[in-house]
C-alpha cells in the first residue's frame, strides 16, 4: 500500500485522468445519441385517423390518416378503391390546410364530385359532405366517432416516461464537449489551453442557439438540433489540434448554419408558399452552378470551389438544399406531369454541372438523391431504370475520360499494396484507425492529422484514431438513425412536401455519410465528400443545417404544439 | 424503398467495417509509416526477448530498447529479433509487437506509460549457434537455418548482410546499394537458384514414376544433347546409376530424367515437395519458390531438372523438405517463438500438431539413404565430426553467369541430434567449399548445445 501511494506522482495522476476521460467520452457520446432518439420516440401522441370516409352504400369506413392523402385504384395510394374500374389509378387528393379540408381532382377520367357537383381545382369539403369518386359515394365523418389502433412502431405507447428535457440534453452535450476539450489540452505535444477557449466560444454559440430556439421560437423538441450540436462538437474538437483558424471558421459556419436552419423552418411553414418560390430557387441554384463552372478553382481534383473576398465556398453544397426544394412538392401538384418534367430537367442540369466540375462524389450524392426522390414521388420504376442506365453510361464516361478517378478505382480494396501512392490516404486511415482502439489515443495525439484532407474526407479515420471506435460508430449511428426518424415522422406530417423533403434530406445525409466513411475505409473507392457536421468545411456545415431543417419541418410538433 | 435499401447498405457497411477492424487491427497497425510505432517504436514498456537458453536478446530499460551486449550476437540474431523499427517485417519484434507491448485492440497504441506492460518472449533459437554461423559466413551474404526436425524448433537462423540494432544505419540514396536486402530475413523471404540440390526433387519424381530406376544406368561423357540442345556436366562420369549420379552430382543423369519424366510429372513432384508453396513459420509465411516449365522447351525442361532454368527455392522451404525426408515423409512445422507470457498467463507456441505428410515413407527412406551415400562416398564423414549426416550440395549458375549460389542442405540421422539444415550463400564458389563449412559450423554448434542442454 505504501509503495502504491509513493508511486502516485503527477505523471501517474495525469495518466489516470487521461484514461478516465478516454472512457468517459465514449460513454457520454452514446448517452447523448441514445437520449436524442429515445426522446424522439417518446414525445408523441398516438397516430389516430383525422377524419373518416363512410361508404354511403354499405357503411364501410375508410380512415383518413394523413394531412395529404392520395385516393385511387392503384395500390400505392393512401386510400385505395380497388374494385371499381371507373376510379382512375390516381384519382384525387384529400388534403388539410389551415383553413380546413379540401379535395383536389388530379386528372381523373370520371371526375370527383362534392354533393353532386364536379370539382375543379381545390374544393373545400366539410363534415357530412357527400363525395363521389367513380361509382362510390362517401360521407365525410369526424374521426372521434370511431376507434382505431393504427400506430407506428417507432413511437412508444402513450403514458411512457417523459423524454429528456432539452435543457438536460444541452447540459450533456456541454459536458461531453468539455471532456473532449480537456483531453485535447492533455495531449502529448500540448503546452496551451486553446481547446478550452474554443470550447467556450463554441458553447456561447450553442447556448445562444438553444435559447433562441426554446425561448424566442418556443419550439418543443431539441433532439435534432442536439444531434447536430453533438456532431459539430466532435468535428470542432478534432480540428482544434490541427489548426485554430479552420476551427474558428467551423464555429462561425455553424452559427450561420443555425441561422439558416431557423429561417428555413419559418419559410417551410407553408408548403404552398414554397411552391411559389420553386422556380426562383431553381434559377438561383442554376446561377450558383454556372458561377462555379466559370469561376471555379480546382482543389483535390474537383473544380468545386469559388473564392469570394478571401472566403472559399463550395456552391454545390447549397445546391443540395435547392435540389430538395425542387424535388419535393405538395401531393396534388406532385402528380402533375409538368412538375415531374421540371424536376428531371433540373436534375440533369445539376448532375451535368457536377460532371463538368468533375466533382464525382457530389454527383453521386445528387444521383442517389434523384433516385430517392423519383421513387418517393411516383413509385414509377421505369424512370428509375432509365436513370440507372444513364448513370452507368455517365460512370463509364467518367472512367474513360478522367484518369484521376480511374486511379482511385484501381487502388480500391488494395490500400496496403499501394500505400506509397494511390492507396496512401486509405492505408493510413486504416492503420491509424486501428491504432486508436476502442477508446482512441486521445485528441491531438493522432498522426492521421498530418495526412492531407484528414479533417474533411478522412475525418472518420481521425475520429477512430483520436476518439476511438465507439465514438466513431456513435457518429455513424447518430446520422444513420435520422433515416428511421424521418421515416417515422413522414407518415404523420402535414404535407407530402414535408414527407418527401424530410425523407430525401435524411437519405442524402446518410448517402453522404456512407460515401465518406466507406471511401475512407476502403470499402468503396475514394470519392472525397464530407461527413455531415463533423468534417471541417464551412459550406458543408451550413448546407447540413439547411438539410436538417427539412427533417425538422416534417415533424408535426414543429408547427403545431408551440401554439399551446 | 430505395431509402430503406440505402439505410440497409449503410448499416451493413458499418458492421462490415467494425468486424474488419476488430479482426485485422493487429496487422493494420504494423506498418513502417505508423507514427505511433516509430522512434522508440512503442517499445518503451515492451517485454524481454530470450533465446532458448535464457540469454537476453532484447530488453527495455528506462524507456530505451537495448539488444544483446555482444556485437556479433546482435548482428546474427537481428533478423529474428528485429530492431526498433518495423523495417524487418518478419522479425518477432514486428510480428509480435502487439504482444510485446501489451497492445490490445481495446486500448489502441497510445496508452499512457503508467498503464503499459508487455509480455516476455522466449525464442527457440540458440544465440550462440547463430553467432557461430554468422562468424562462419565471414561476411558472405546468404542464409543459414537449422531446425529440430522432430519438434520444429528453429535453432539457428541467420541472414546476412546484417546491421547492429543498437545503431541502425540511415539508409539513403547514397548507400542503398551497400545495404541492399538488409531488411530481408533471407531464411524466410529470399529465394535462390537451387542448382544441384534440385536433383533431390528430380530423384523423387524418378523414384515415384520409374519402377526400374535402381537398375538403370546412364552414360555421361561430360555433355549430352537433350531436347535438341546441349546439357553440360562438370566431369565425364561414364556409365553411372542414379545413386552415384546423385553422389557425384552428375548433370546428365538428372537432365535426362527430367526430360524423360516430362513437364507434368516434374511439376507434380515440385508441387508435392512444396517448391511452389509458401509455408507458415509461426505467423510468417515464407516466400514461394518457383518451378514452372509450362513454356519451357525440351532442353530447358532438362536444365530445370538440375535446378537451373527459372527454378528458385527458399532456404526455409528446403529445410522443411529435409525434415520430411528425415522424418520418413512427415514434414516439421518450424517456429521461432517458444513461449510468451508476463504475469499470469503464458501462451505456448505452437499448438500441438503433427507435420503433414509430404512424401511417401518408402520414397523418403530411399532419398534418406541416397543422401547418406552422398556423404559417405563423396563429401566424407570426417567433415561433420561425429555426426551422421545426410546431405546434398548445390552450385547454381545465376543468370548473369558471373557468380554462383552455393547451397548445402541436409540433416543429421542421429536420434539425439535430429537437426535439419539449409545453407544458401550468394556469390559462392562451390556448394561444398563455400556452404559446406558454414553448414558444418552451424549444425555442430546446435548439436553441441542440444547434447549439453538436452
Amino acid at each position: 500500500m505504501d509503495s502504491f501511494l509513493q508511486s502516485l506522482n503527477i505523471q501517474v495522476i495525469t495518466d489516470i485522468a487521461i484514461v478516465a476521460l478516454r472512457i468517459l467520452i465514449p460513454i457520454l457520446g452514446v448517452i447523448v445519441v441514445f437520449q436524442c432518439y429515445s426522446s424522439m420516440r417518446r414525445q408523441r401522441r398516438d397516430e389516430k385517423p383525422l377524419i373518416m370516409l363512410e361508404n354511403a352504400a354499405n357503411g364501410q369506413v375508410l380512415p383518413v390518416l394523413c394531412w395529404e392523402n392520395s385516393v385511387g385504384r392503384a395500390k400505392g395510394n393512401d386510400i385505395v378503391i380497388s374494385d371499381d374500374l371507373t376510379v382512375s389509378r390516381e384519382h384525387c387528393v384529400i388534403l388539410r390546410r389551415k383553413e380546413g379540408w379540401f379535395i383536389s381532382d388530379t386528372g381523373s377520367k370520371t371526375g370527383t364530385y362534392v354533393n353532386g357537383k364536379r370539382t375543379e381545382g381545390r374544393a373545400p369539403i366539410y363534415i357530412n359532405d357527400e363525395i363521389t369518386i367513380g361509382k362510390d359515394t362517401f360521407v365525410l365523418k369526424r374521426a372521434q366517432d370511431y376507434t382505431d389502433v393504427n400506430r407506428s412502431w417507432f413511437y412508444r405507447k402513450e403514458g411512457g416516461k417523459e423524454g429528456i428535457a432539452p435543457f438536460a440534453l444541452m447540459m450533456l452535450i456541454s459536458i461531453f464537449t468539455l471532456f473532449m476539450a480537456t483531453e485535447a489540452c492533455l495531449s502529448i505535444e500540448a503546452t496551451d489551453f486553446q481547446p478550452l477557449i474554443i470550447f467556450a466560444v463554441f458553447m456561447v454559440v450553442a447556448w445562444a442557439f438553444y435559447i433562441v430556439s426554446t425561448q424566442v421560437f418556443k419550439r418543443v423538441g431539441f433532439e435534432l438540433e442536439g444531434l447536430a450540436l453533438f456532431l459539430t462538437a466532435i468535428g470542432v474538437m478534432l480540428s482544434v489540434r490541427q489548426g485554430l483558424h479552420q476551427t474558428y471558421v467551423q464555429i462561425i459556419a455553424c452559427a450561420i448554419g443555425m441561422a439558416v436552419f431557423c429561417f428555413m423552418i419559418k419559410f417551410l411553414q407553408n408548403p404552398d408558399r414554397v411552391n411559389k418560390w420553386r422556380l426562383a430557387i431553381m434559377i438561383i441554384a442554376v446561377i450558383l452552378l454556372g458561377v462555379n463552372i466559370v469561376f471555379g478553382s480546382v482543389r483535390g481534383g474537383a473544380a468545386n470551389w469559388i473564392m469570394i473576398g478571401g472566403m472559399s465556398i463550395q456552391p454545390s453544397e447549397f445546391v443540395k438544399i435547392a435540389y430538395i426544394f425542387v424535388g419535393a412538392s405538395a401531393l396534388d401538384q406532385l402528380q402533375t406531369r409538368k412538375n415531374f418534367i421540371v424536376f428531371i430537367i433540373f436534375s440533369a442540369i445539376c448532375i451535368g454541372a457536377l460532371f463538368i466540375m468533375s466533382d464525382f462524389g457530389t454527383a453521386v450524392i445528387f444521383f442517389g438523391t434523384f433516385l430517392m426522390i423519383s421513387i418517393v414521388r411516383s413509385g414509377d420504376y421505369k424512370t428509375v431504370v432509365v436513370s440507372i442506365v444513364g448513370a452507368i453510361f455517365g460512370g463509364l464516361l467518367i472512367l474513360r475520360f478522367k484518369p484521376y478517378i480511374a486511379d482511385r478505382f484501381s487502388a480500391w480494396g488494395k490500400a496496403f499494396e499501394n500505400s506509397a501512392d494511390k492507396g496512401y490516404q486509405t492505408a493510413r486511415v486504416l492503420t491509424y484507425a486501428a491504432s486508436g482502439g476502442l477508446f482512441g489515443c486521445g485528441l491531438g495525439n493522432g498522426y492521421l492529422k498530418y495526412v492531407a484532407a484528414s479533417e474533411s474526407d478522412l475525418v472518420f479515420g481521425l475520429a477512430c484514431e483520436e476518439l476511438g471506435l465507439i465514438v466513431a460508430l456513435t457518429i455513424a449511428g447518430a446520422i444513420g438513425g435520422l433515416f428511421f426518424y424521418a421515416r417515422a415522422i413522414t407518415t404523420k406530417s402535414r404535407s407530402t412536401f414535408y414527407s418527401i423533403s424530410a425523407c430525401c434530406a435524411a437519405g442524402l445525409l446518410i448517402l453522404q455519410t456512407s460515401l465518406n466513411i466507406f471511401s475512407a475505409t476502403d470499402i468503396l473507392p475514394l470519392t472525397g465528400v464530407t461527413l455531415p457536421f463533423v468534417s471541417v468545411g464551412g459550406s458543408s456545415m451550413i448546407a447540413c443545417w439547411g438539410l436538417l431543417a427539412f427533417i425538422k419541418a416534417a415533424d408535426e410538433r414543429t408547427y403545431s404544439i408551440k401554439k399551446r | 424503398m430505395f431509402v430503406f435499401v440505402l439505410a440497409l447498405f449503410f448499416f451493413a457497411g458499418i458492421i462490415f467495417f467494425t468486424a474488419n477492424i476488430s479482426i485485422n487491427a493487429g496487422s493494420w497497425v504494423q506498418h513502417s509509416y505508423n507514427g505511433h510505432l516509430s522512434g522508440s517504436g512503442g517499445l518503451e514498456k515492451a517485454g524481454k526477448i530470450f533465446d532458448r537458453n535464457g540469454v537476453v536478446l532484447a530488453q527495455t530499460a528506462d524507456g530505451e530498447r537495448y539488444y544483446n551486449d555482444d556485437y556479433e550476437t546482435r548482428l546474427s540474431t537481428l533478423h529474428v529479433v528485429g530492431d526498433n523499427s518495423l523495417n524487418i517485417s518478419t522479425a518477432v519484434q514486428s510480428v509480435y509487437r502487439s504482444e510485446l507491448t501489451g497492445f490490445s485492440y481495446i486500448w489502441g497504441l497510445e496508452m499512457p506509460e503508467t498503464f503499459r506492460g508487455g509480455n516476455n518472449l522466449t525464442l527457440t533459437i540458440d544465440s550462440a549457434a547463430c553467432k557461430t554461423a554468422y562468424e562462419a559466413l565471414g561476411g558472405m551474404e546468404g542464409a543459414v537455418v537449422v531446425i529440430n526436425y522432430k519438434t520444429g524448433e528453429v535453432l539457428c537462423s541467420v541472414s546476412s548482410k546484417s546491421y547492429d540494432p543498437n545503431d541502425p544505419p540511415e539508409i539513403n540514396e547514397d548507400n542503398e546499394d551497400e545495404y541492399d536486402g538488409v531488411y530481408l530475413n533471407k531464411v524466410l523471404s529470399s529465394s535462390y537458384t537451387p542448382g544441384s540440390i534440385f536433383k533431390l526433387i528430380t530423384t523423387e519424381a524418378a523414384l515415384e514414376n520409374i519402377p526400374d530406376i535402381d537398375s538403370r544406368t546412364f552414360e555421361c561423357s561430360g555433355s549430352a544433347v537433350i531436347g535438341g540442345n546441349e546439357v553440360t556436366c562438370m566431369s565425364s562420369h561414364g556409365l553411372i546409376d542414379i545413386h552415384d549420379g546423385l553422389a557425384q552430382s552428375c548433370n546428365i543423369v538428372f537432365a535426362q530424367l527430367a526430360y524423360e519424366l516430362g513437364r507434368d510429372k516434374m511439376t507434380e513432384a515440385a508441387n508435392k515437395l512444396g517448391v511452389n508453396s509458401s509455408f507458415d513459420v509461426g505467423h510468417t509465411p515464407t516466400v514461394k519458390g518457383n518451378y514452372n516449365v509450362k513454356n519451357a522447351d525440351d532442353n530447358q525442361l532438362a536444365w530445370s531438372g538440375i535446378g537451373q532454368y527459372t527454378d528458385l527455392t527458399n532456404p526455409m522451404q528446403m529445410c522443411i523438405l529435409m525434415s520430411a525426408i528425415a522424418n520418413g515423409g512427415n514434414r516439421a512445422e518450424p517456429y521461432y517463438v517458444e513461449r510468451m507470457g508476463g504475469g499470469d498467463f503464458e501462451k505456448q507456441y505452437p499448438s500441438e500438431k503433427n507435420g503433414e505428410a509430404m512424401l511417401e515413407s518408402d520414397i523418403a527412406q530411399k532419398l534418406n539413404d541416397m543422401m547418406r551415400y552422398n556423404v559417405t562416398s563423396n563429401y566424407g564423414d570426417s567433415m561433420f565430426g561425429g555426426l551422421t549426416v545426410c546431405a546434398k550440395t548445390g552450385t547454381a549458375e545465376v543468370q548473369d553467369g558471373e557468380s554462383n549460389d552455393a547451397w548445402m542442405v541436409g540433416f543429421v540421422r542421429d536420434e539425439d541430434t535430429p537437426l535439419a539444415f539449409a545453407v544458401a550463400i550468394e556469390d559462392g564458389t562451390f556448394g561444398i567449399s563455400t556452404a559446406g563449412p558454414v553448414a558444418v559450423a552451424a549444425v555442430q554448434a546446435c548439436a553441441e548445445d542440444m547434447l549439453a542442454n538436452g
